[in-house]
């Protein structure tokens, strides 16, 4: 009888499969979203995809943006590096020529057949005969401001830079700055400053043969412009990142910011009035018509060469394109991230968070802001190498900064930002 | 005798070997690397002698960063010294509580240079921050002052908040020194009717001498190498207007993507640093001869 269990026994072990004695694939995730709201989030739906998925353990170790172009070129090199990585789209570049990527055009293409992305999310990642990454969510820089406080100056939302400087002048009263602009040497400068140099026709900074064409008159009027502003904002604007743009806005010492998103801290630290909270287009140069912004699709990077690690981060990428998680995803931080894939736009998930409920009015015209965004080096199709060196070095910021510190005449300044562009590029 | 050097030198042998090689390793790595063209972690360079090295030196930048940084080292060793120096001489007199303030002194220096960056940051910021309502208060400024705004505010503030933190420790240095000085000299002095001035200048100043001398060469040494303050409050600017070498360095290995080129600056840092200390170390050295 013992026999008989034993040989039983036996015989059922050898029927199960390998894969139940097996260890789970472990895969880890670096991303770049570190308020600790946004890794919360992102542990949610990472626990979720744990435990409906037993054979797979999906971790996650947040990044910070200021770090991780140098700390993941290191860690990759060292053997240390995640399996997935958030990116934007002049990051991939720089990985690319490390050969730490492999193209992921099979991949998007089945997910593109499934979900529909928006074509140009996949066309920021799509150069040298492939896809390099997998586009997660799209971020538009918008002009946030407190209706109350425009009604109580008598001023309309600005359509026009002429308008938005008069704006801005009539706001800067007892102690309130009628704008905040950042004019750091850090990655945000360069978004708000394309942002309004997008609006002034200034869109390319390459020609069609990679050279550059920074240095044009439409650059000059854009920075010339926009150091007029600086002058509006807190004096120690030189110095600031995101954070203390969005701090500026919702203590109310500044009246009008561009930043993606405040919705999240204006809601906690700001009032949490959304009937108050206004949202527009950056205004446009005098003599356009279309308002523009900048427009960023993030992405994921695949970084495994492991078979079964690949397929694990591709299993947890198809989990989170999923509409019922995607809107969880993107909600992590309500109006700042927007879906890249038809059927996230729709998805219930996105809308029926309690905050885009609220805050709906804002994301609709975050939504409506982002169908004319751009990106600087991802203009026209075409990608060259050097926009990772221009964009890593703040090129565009560093010329701001050559203006509102070093005193330069703005055409000097694009002058000398163009130089700095062809050394950096070398 | 001869048999039992061997033997000892046998023993220690190892040790030397491990330090020499954790030592050693790095530098002559850093070398190694600034006679290539390597440009990010983890790519292959070609041999370019030393290219590297003409290219840094014909560099304004490179000159730029250190003029940049001799201001920092000199700004940041007067300031330490006099704050160190005037907390010292507190704490080496007795009142209550004096050994409460001699433990609790090196609080600023134990707190992470992150929380360091944030308070100064909330506190030195134009919306919301304390200082700038104060001055106004107070009627020192009319208008808030961007501590971080210009290139020569951003670097005075950043010597005054690393000043800050580290003027405790070298305090702390002093303080020993001090309390190593016989107390019958000061007595004797005082029957002779040497006034408080006369005392420090003659007593206390000459002994203390020596502490202050290797305070000075450690304190230059630190000070030179400091980079999270600076990285994290200004990342060098504005306007380049706090790019020390250890900031150039980082920039070029990682925002430029020139790894090669960050390590023949590294490399040209640690001569100079070396020089320095070579010349700090033999006048020393003859200066503790002479006495």
């Amino acid at each position: 009888m013992k026999k008989r269990i034993l040989g039983l026994l036996a015989g059922a072990s050898m029927l199960m499969p390998l894969s139940a004695f097996a260890a789970p694939v472990e895969i880890t995730l670096w991303h770049m979203e570190q308020p600790p709201h946004r890794v919360a989030r992102i542990q949610e739906i990472i626990d979720a995809f744990n435990t409906a998925h037993p054979d797979i353990v999906v971790k996650q170790e947040p990044q910070n943006w200021g770090e991780v172009y140098a700390k993941a070129p290191a860690a990759l090199s060292a053997g240390a590096g995640p399996d997935m990585l958030f990116a934007i789209p002049d990051f991939t570049p720089i990985l690319k020529n490390i050969g730490a990527l492999t193209s992921v055009a099979d991949f998007v293409a089945e997910l593109d057949k499934k979900h529909d992305f928006v074509d140009s999310t996949v066309q920021s990642y799509s150069y040298d005969g492939g896809v390099w990454a997998v586009p997660l969510y799209n971020m538009a820089m918008s002009l946030w401001y407190r209706k109350s406080v425009l009604d109580g100056a008598g001023l309309k939302v600005p359509e026009t830079w002429a308008d938005w400087k008069a704006a801005a002048e009539k706001l800067s009263v007892d102690g309130t700055y009628g704008i905040g602009v950042p004019a750091n040497k850090q990655l945000y400068t360069d978004q708000t400053i394309y942002s309004v140099m997008v609006n002034g026709g200034a869109t390319e900074i390459y020609n069609e043969d990679g050279t550059l064409r920074f240095n044009n008159p439409q650059t000059v009027a854009a920075l010339d412009y926009y150091a007029q502003l600086q002058k509006l904002s807190p004096p120690d604007s030189t110095s600031w990142t995101w954070g203390e743009a969005e701090a500026c806005f919702v203590s109310k010492s500044c009246g009008m910011i561009m930043q993606f998103s405040v919705i999240s801290s204006y809601d906690t630290q700001g009032g949490g009035d959304p009937a108050d909270l206004g949202v527009a287009p950056i205004p446009h140069a005098d003599g356009e018509k279309d308002h523009n912004t900048i427009a960023y699709a993030n992405a994921v990077m695949l970084l495994s060469k492991d078979e079964a690690k690949r397929k694990a981060s591709e299993e947890f990428i198809r989990y989170l394109l999923e509409p019922e998680t995607y809107g969880k995803f993107l909600n992590m931080e309500p109006g700042l991230f927007m879906p890249v894939t038809a059927d996230g736009a729709k998805a219930e998930s996105f809308w029926g968070d309690p905050m885009a409920t609220k805050y709906k009015a804002q994301i609709e015209q975050i939504i409506a802001n982002s169908q004319n965004g751009r990106l600087f080096g991802f203009t026209s199709g075409r990608t060259f190498p050097s926009i990772a060196a221009i964009s890593a070095q703040n090129v565009i910021a560093e010329t701001l900064q050559s203006i509102v510190v070093g005193g330069k005449s703005a055409a000097d300044a694009v002058a000398g930002g163009q130089d700095r562009m062809v050394e950096v590029s070398k | 005798m001869q048999k039992s050097r061997s033997l000892a030198f046998a023993f220690v042998a190892p040790a030397l070997l491990v330090l020499a090689a954790i030592l050693g390793w790095p530098l002559v790595s850093a070398v190694l690397l600034s006679l290539q063209d390597v440009r990010t972690i983890g790519s292959q360079g070609q041999w370019v002698g030393f290219t590297n090295y003409s290219t840094v030196i014909s560099n304004p930048m490179f000159w730029t960063s250190v003029g940049m940084s001799i201001v920092w080292v000199v700004a940041n060793a007067a300031l330490q010294t006099v704050l160190a120096l005037m907390a010292a001489l507190t704490l080496n007199q007795n009142f209550p509580g004096v050994k409460i303030a001699r433990t609790w002194i090196i609080l600023t220096w134990i707190v992470p240079t992150v929380v360091v960056v944030i308070i100064w940051r909330w506190l030195f910021s134009t919306s919301g921050g304390m200082i700038n309502p104060l001055m106004m208060q107070t009627g020192i400024v009319s208008r808030p002052v961007g501590f971080f705004s210009t290139p020569w505010t951003a670097m005075a503030t950043l010597i005054f908040i690393n000043s800050w933190r580290w003027f405790p420790f070298i305090a702390l240095m002093m303080l020993a020194g001090l309390t190593r000085i016989p107390a019958d000299l000061y007595e004797a002095a005082r029957i002779d009717g040497a006034n408080g001035w006369k005392r420090f200048t003659r007593i206390t100043w000459p002994l203390l001498a020596p502490t202050l001398g290797v305070l000075t060469v450690v304190g230059t040494l630190l000070s030179f190498n400091v980079f999270d303050i600076i990285w994290l409050l200004t990342a060098g600017g504005p306007a380049g207007g706090t790019r020390t070498l250890p900031v150039m360095i980082y920039e070029t290995a990682f925002k430029g993507y020139k790894l090669s080129e960050a390590a023949t600056i590294s490399v040209l840092a640690t001569m100079l640093l070396m020089a320095f200390a070579l010349v700090a170390t033999r006048w020393l050295a003859k200066e503790g001869d002479s006495r």
